[in-house]
């Protein structure tokens, strides 16, 4: 208590030094706390302005047979399940886009098609952020929901400007569907957005469920799903492992009824990997009585084992017919599939029949199967089989930086998919660049003010010298008394750690004064992609806690290692010669 | 019974390239209760025999026992805790605390002692009382005339019952009314509280306040002229 109550005192002795001193360092922590404010603005605009309308916090990607462009799931039912108990979960969006071309009034442009749900319902702070990042100039969020406008989309101005076509105007789009096959439409501008954002201006709000069908998705099928949940930066990569632990496949299997020359049998119908090291095991495992591998292995042969043949009344060569009920579809779904060869041996089971996993996939995707009937015992894959069955869909490793991520897509890219694809990931891993833009950001606004402090320790040097200079016979008196050297180096560490307590306190209220003047200015940066950068027009900070205690204590800790030195110098004085000490 | 004893006490200062002598080989030994005068011309060495004697200046060579222990060995915490607890000072100067008034001047040493701030309390409160500062204690020494400065400094110098208090010239930036007083003030305090004084002054107008006086010449103790 003596020393604080000493130092404070001291402090203010000096006024005027003190004040000059500690207005450079409230200086200097005022531009660290907007500067940090400011990268951590950005970051947040990136992550939950952006990102979180790209990707949603956290994203269950599906290509069907690696497709970038068939973002398909066929069974919609079952993702939800994964998802159903997880309260972390606020929001679960099927986000669905196309790329299209647009042909306006005598102009035609390159347009992004979004799907919006805009009928789900939305909470108000979710309602106000939409307002936020999108502005409507004209019409209004509900126009997309009106059946009685032809495909009625919201579009950026800076579109509309460029087609031609104010609201109320008809635009044709062409576009690919999910299967590949191209398509036109009619869509009716039923209202204009305003958006700072460069890279939103492309973009164009379609209601979800007449994006789908334009797409071909029917409704028991679901696009790539983004979940917005709670505290996404400790959630996020959690939740995202416990959802891809979820979602382990088992293997595909389809239920059927086979027939024929000599009657109808249940049977299961099991698609192999048909890759070439697969295909070789397979080979080696088999023991053919009929056919041969060659016309086995093709794309829709088939291997049936001996009993069953003999049962069904075919051999190589022959064709059988395979009947099963679909999940989603009242009818049964027929196909007529050749039988390449007769397995004498080593079959998986008596009434299993190994299909291609090219042709296996297109039945089960294109018509899923029902569960096994009643009385009929699941199949389970397993010994050298378990490796080789089709899994009913590819699971992706899970990834947890960008650039493991791009790695990822890299690899998916350069293989030949047959099955559905299915990624798990964050919005942190998709962009953890962001952050790294964020840190860099940070450093470089830490070492321009590094820098300025730098100058200003050198004043908090100088300003102890002096002071202690002046001070030296009060030193001597206090040592001469009974002041041990290490109260007396105290001492003035407290001086300055008072003193850059203060300054940093009122350095922070400086900072926020000035991050409140700046964000109320507007701008309205036309094409410029600093423009992503603003919200409503202005400059968005966002303070932290984390933020601002780091670098006020980064300032006491530099002040006070400063301070040290001068301070030991001053109470490792003889106290004789600092009595005899004039000046 | 001795408190301080010296022998053969020398102290030497480095003066550019030459040393400079400041005492040559003092044997002193003054007893407990005493209230002592080491006289002599400016220079010749008084300042430093206390400085030695208080421990806030090494000797060169020779022996000093302070209370029973010899100081030359003490490391610099140790010769600061002696300092503290066994040894008073009344510097010339007054060399009081600017940013504290006259009862925390007063408290300074037992907050130091880390005794409790009742207690410290207390004793400061008397010891206000006895250099008749009450009406000042909450003044900081700038508002206060050098006498009543050099009361807080006695003050301070006993307020943590010292055995020894040693005082440097402590009438020499005083009026002689003032100074008289100050004299008065110590001598009552050394019947009271019966502490050692020990002064320095070449004021031939103190010395009829002493009961002993040790005259010193170029470092050397020459005799002691006989007490007033």
């Amino acid at each position: 208590m003596l020393l604080i109550r000493l130092s404070l005192r001291n402090l203010l002795r000096q006024k005027r030094r003190n004040i000059l001193l500690g207005s450079a360092m409230a200086i200097g922590v005022a531009i660290l706390v907007v500067a940090n404010s400011f990268s951590h603005g950005i970051s947040d605009i990136m992550f939950n302005k952006i990102m979180r309308y790209v990707t949603g916090h956290v994203a269950i990607r599906f290509n069907e047979r690696g497709g970038i462009m068939r973002e398909i799931f066929r069974d919609r039912a079952r993702v939800l399940e994964t998802i159903k108990d997880e309260p972390v979960i606020e929001e679960a969006d099927e986000s669905i886009g196309m790329f299209a071309r647009a042909i306006g009034n005598g102009r035609s442009d390159n347009i992004i098609l979004i799907g919006v749900n805009t009928r789900k319902g939305i909470s108000e702070k979710a309602m106000k952020e939409v307002r936020e990042a999108f502005r409507l100039v004209e019409g209004s969020w509900k126009d997309v929901e009106n059946a009685s406008i032809e495909n009625p989309v919201i579009i950026s101005a800076e579109k509309a400007r460029y087609l031609n076509v104010k609201r109320n105007d008809v635009v044709r789009v062409r576009f690919r569907n999910m299967f590949g096959q191209d398509q036109a439409a009619r869509l009716t501008i039923a209202g204009i957005m305003k958006n700072d954002n460069i890279f939103m201006q492309p973009v164009v709000f379609l209601e979800l469920a007449r994006e789908k069908e334009l797409l071909g998705y029917r409704p028991y099928e679901t696009g790539s799903l983004s979940l917005k949940i709670k505290d996404p930066q400790k959630n996020a990569f959690a939740l995202a492992g416990r959802i891809h632990e979820r979602l382990k496949p088992g293997a595909a299997v389809i239920y059927a009824s086979v027939s024929g020359r000599s009657g109808s049998v249940p049977a299961v119908l099991l698609g192999y990997k048909s890759d070439d090291g697969s295909k070789k095991k397979i080979a080696g495992m088999l023991k053919l009585a009929g056919g041969s591998f060659e016309k086995a292995f093709k794309k829709d042969g088939v291997f049936v084992p001996a009993g069953l043949a003999r049962k069904l009344g075919v051999s190589a060569g022959d064709t059988i017919k395979l009947s099963y009920d679909r999940k989603f579809e009242k009818t049964p779904k027929e196909a007529l599939l050749p039988v390449g060869a007769v397995c004498g041996s080593g079959c998986p089971g008596e009434n299993i029949i190994l299909m291609n996993d090219s042709g296996f996939y297109d039945l089960y995707y294109e018509n899923m199967p029902a569960a096994p009937g009643p009385g009929v015992k699941p199949y389970a894959a397993g010994g050298a089989w378990g490796g080789l069955a089709a899994p009913e869909w590819i699971l992706l490793k899970r990834t947890f930086n960008t650039e493991e991520y791009r790695k990822k897509y890299q690899d998916i890219a350069r293989n030949k998919w047959k099955g559905t694809t299915i990624d798990v990931s964050t919005m942190y891993e998709t962009a953890s660049d962001i952050l790294k833009l964020e840190s860099v950001l940070n450093i470089i606004t830490l070492s321009a003010v590094l820098v300025l402090f730098f100058i200003i320790l050198l004043g908090v040097v100088n300003t102890l010298r002096m002071t202690i200079r002046e001070r030296t016979r009060e030193i001597g008196a206090v040592r001469a008394i009974g002041m041990q050297r290490a109260e007396v180096r105290n001492m003035f560490i407290l001086e300055t750690f008072f003193l850059t307590v203060f300054s940093s306190a009122a350095g922070i209220i400086m900072g926020f004064a000035v991050m409140r003047g700046l964000s109320l200015i507007t701008f309205h940066p036309q094409d410029n992609p600093l423009g992503m950068l603003l919200v409503n027009s202005r400059l968005y900070f966002l303070p932290t806690f984390t933020g601002i205690a780091g670098s006020v204590l980064l300032i006491i800790a530099i002040a006070v290692v400063t301070a040290w030195f001068p301070a030991r110098r001053g109470a490792n004085l003889p106290p004789a010669q600092a009595l005899r000490h004039f000046g | 019974m001795n408190i301080i004893e010296i022998r053969e006490l020398k102290k030497e200062y480095p003066l550019g390239n030459t040393i400079v002598p400041a005492l040559r080989g003092v044997d002193l030994e003054v007893e407990e209760g005493e209230f002592m005068s080491i006289i002599g011309p400016s220079g010749s060495g008084k300042t430093t025999l206390l400085n030695v004697i208080g421990c806030i200046d090494f000797a060169t060579a020779g022996s000093v026992t302070v209370g029973g222990r010899e100081i030359t060995t003490l490391s610099d915490t140790q010769v600061t805790d002696l300092r503290l607890n066994k040894i008073g000072f009344i510097f010339q100067n007054f060399n009081l605390i600017p940013v504290l008034d006259v009862f925390e001047n007063i408290e300074f040493p037992l907050l130091l002692m880390k005794k409790s701030g009742a207690e410290a309390r207390k004793r400061a409160e008397k010891l206000v009382e006895e250099v008749g500062l009450k009406e000042f204690a909450a003044h900081r020494p700038a508002e206060l005339s050098g006498g009543q400065r050099q009361r807080v400094a006695i003050a301070r110098a006993l307020v943590t019952n010292p055995e020894i208090v040693l005082a440097d010239e402590p009438t020499a930036n005083l009026d002689s009314v003032t100074g008289a007083a100050i004299l008065e003030l110590m001598r009552r305090m050394n019947e009271l509280e019966k502490t050692t004084f020990v002064f320095s002054t070449h004021d031939a107008n103190v010395l009829k306040y002493a009961r002993r006086i040790v005259k010193i010449k170029d470092g050397l103790i020459e005799k002691e002229p006989a007490a007033a």
